[in-house]
């Protein structure tokens, strides 16, 4: 079996990320058995999607398992019974259930994700749905549905993006699909400010410190798939031509073989390439690793769900993790805006203006 | 131009009598003959002799899709005795309980791609697996199948870069959501032409498609506009 980029960077650096390797094996386990307590409930037209820690492999004690009913196939008055088996299957194995605005612990249609991508239908809810299908799920069970949807959503974000299919610019860089990536971390950003409000503070200090993170994190995995694209991170995948006559299955292929990994995995596949950036590479990974270490802990967990908006100057653990996320945040910006790779212009052109 | 035939069970179920007569005096020189069940095979294989086949300048016979266990060897006896034909006996992968017993066949030996109910030979990946156990055979490309799986094509592109030169014959049809075979729909012909130009002008296509006699016609032409020739496509811009 090949060895993950992550494993390879670690030993490359010397380091040891206990947290993240702890979360990795637990986040197995967890799968595992989500895969045994639901066998035989899905088919070829629906999946069970798993989401969030679980599917990016940074699954911890305290985290919850986010799923979703995936239908791709004739509507059924029986699905209900199928979301009702499954949430009795999957909600006993988790110590929190899924978030209450009702994006995950339930059924979605492919439809909406396929149809509905920028407009007015294009809701919270299935933005939310669509760009982690791409970032951070994976499936429990049978897979047919799921990459039914997944390669046509992609298709929808190769065929439509007239630039990248005519090779005319520049870059290839498939940018409607970067867009709707940039636009997801701005809305995430956006409804933090919303939760807070209208949660009254309640667990705003664990939501600030997971969108500095892992949420950051996810953009940052989806930047850097489109931009290796261009670059070629992955010289495990070969050279690509998205102008021949096979370019956009070739496209979509990649995209899709891209997006199988985790975004960690990602992030190291980007750090492995560029040995000048080591010290970014430790930065980076040595201060995610605490950060799931802080997640771990269940006690500095609840602590920090706990804490009221008021303290976060005062509190010890906060501003710990605030530290962490600002290491983080300069290891990305040395990574984005590193002059000796292409990435810093194309962070300039794609990622800012 | 591609020669495009019928499946003689698509014309006329379990009937290959009636489905050949629905061909006599038509400009089509493809046919398969079509022993789905199990019980199909044996009249079959006995009537060959007295069929007149001499418009028909490529053949193949469509094993059933369904086996049982018990009944294998027999099968694979009954179609040992048309092996002289050297006609494309085609396959459907997850009918196979012994691997072994297929392997004489070599080339004529048609391995045809599954639709999504089936738990193997759907994709390009499990296809692999099963040209492993019978590394001569060679590969029915159902175009049908591959769409129910995968619209985008994707996964269609993928089993003809991979097959391609395995490549005997090709399979027609749309499949609808229940995976039975349906005639084509315009849906289906913008799709099948995104992978048309990987698919040799020589390589025989069977329509699967349930029609009736006096759409034969019609339909013939739905699949030259499925499958357009290099310069066709361009005509159809």
């Amino acid at each position: 079996m090949e060895m993950s980029r992550l494993r390879q960077l670690e030993d490359r650096l010397g380091e040891n990320w206990r947290y993240i390797n702890s979360s990795r094996e637990k986040s197995l386990k967890m799968r595992a058995q989500l895969k045994s307590a639901v066998a035989g409930i899905d088919s070829e037209d629906t999946s069970i999607v798993i989401f969030g820690s679980l599917a990016r492999n940074e699954f911890t004690e305290g985290s919850d398992v986010d799923w979703m009913l995936l239908i791709d196939g004739s509507a059924d008055s029986k699905h209900l019974e199928l979301e009702q088996r499954i949430k009795q299957e999957i909600d006993p194995t988790a110590k929190k259930q899924p978030g209450p605005e009702g994006t995950f612990g339930n059924m979605a249609f492919s439809h909406e994700i396929i149809h509905q991508i920028g407009g007015e239908d294009d809701t919270n809810r299935n933005t939310t749905r669509r760009i982690l299908l791409l970032l951070e799920s994976d499936v429990v069970g049978r897979s047919e549905a799921y990459e039914r949807v997944l390669r046509t959503v992609l298709q929808r974000y190769i065929l439509e993006d007239v630039g990248f299919c005519r090779g005319s610019a520049r870059y290839q860089i498939p940018h409607f699909l970067l867009n709707d990536f940039a636009r997801y971390w701005r809305t995430m950003a956006v409804d933090f400010a919303y939760k807070q409000r209208t949660r009254f503070g309640e667990g705003w200090a664990i939501r600030n410190i997971k969108l500095r993170m892992s949420r950051k994190l996810l953009y940052v995995s989806g930047l850097l798939t489109c931009f290796s694209f261009h670059l070629g991170f992955d010289e495990r995948l070969g050279p690509l031509d998205c102008q021949r006559s096979n370019g956009p299955q070739e496209c979509i292929e990649r995209l899709r073989s891209l997006l199988r990994y985790t975004p960690l995995e990602i992030l190291a596949t980007t750090l492995m390439r560029y040995k000048h950036l080591e010290p970014t590479a430790r930065k980076l990974l040595n201060a995610y690793d605490e950060f799931l270490g802080m997640l771990c802990d269940e006690e500095i967990r609840e602590h920090l769900y706990k804490l009221p908006p008021e303290e976060d100057q005062s509190d010890v653990e906060f501003q710990r993790a605030r530290k962490l996320s600002r290491k983080f945040t300069d290891g990305l910006i040395e990574l984005f805006f590193d002059d000796k790779s292409e990435l810093s212009e194309l962070t300039q052109r794609y990622g800012v203006f | 131009m591609r020669p495009i035939g019928f499946s003689s069970g698509a014309l006329a179920y379990a009937d290959f009598r009636r489905g050949l007569s629905m061909l006599r005096h038509r400009d089509i020189h493809a046919l398969e003959l079509s022993a789905l069940r199990q019980n199909e095979l044996l009249p079959l294989v006995e009537s060959l002799d007295g069929l007149d086949l001499n418009q028909f300048t490529h053949i193949a016979v469509h094993a059933p899709s369904q086996i049982d266990a018990s009944a294998e060897e027999n099968v694979v006896a009954l179609l040992t005795r048309i092996c002289h034909r050297r006609w494309p006996i085609i396959l459907h992968p997850d009918a196979v309980h012994d691997w072994s017993l297929w392997k004489n066949f070599g080339g004529l030996l048609c391995i045809e791609n599954m639709d999504k109910r089936k738990p193997l030979g759907r994709t390009a990946e499990e296809l692999e697996e099963i040209f492993q156990r019978v590394s001569d055979a060679s590969f029915c490309f159902d175009i049908g199948h591959a769409r129910q799986l995968d619209s985008t094509m994707t996964e269609a592109y993928l089993m003809l870069k991979a097959f391609g030169s395995r490549l005997r014959q090709v399979h027609l049809s749309e499949v609808n959501t229940r995976s039975k075979h349906d005639s084509l729909s315009y849906e289906s012909i913008l799709a099948f032409r995104k992978v048309a130009h990987l698919i040799p002008e020589s390589v025989p296509v069977i329509l699967e498609t349930p029609i009736h006699e006096d759409q034969i016609t019609s339909e013939i032409q739905r699949a030259i506009e499925s499958l357009p020739l290099c310069q066709d496509a361009e005509l159809m811009r």
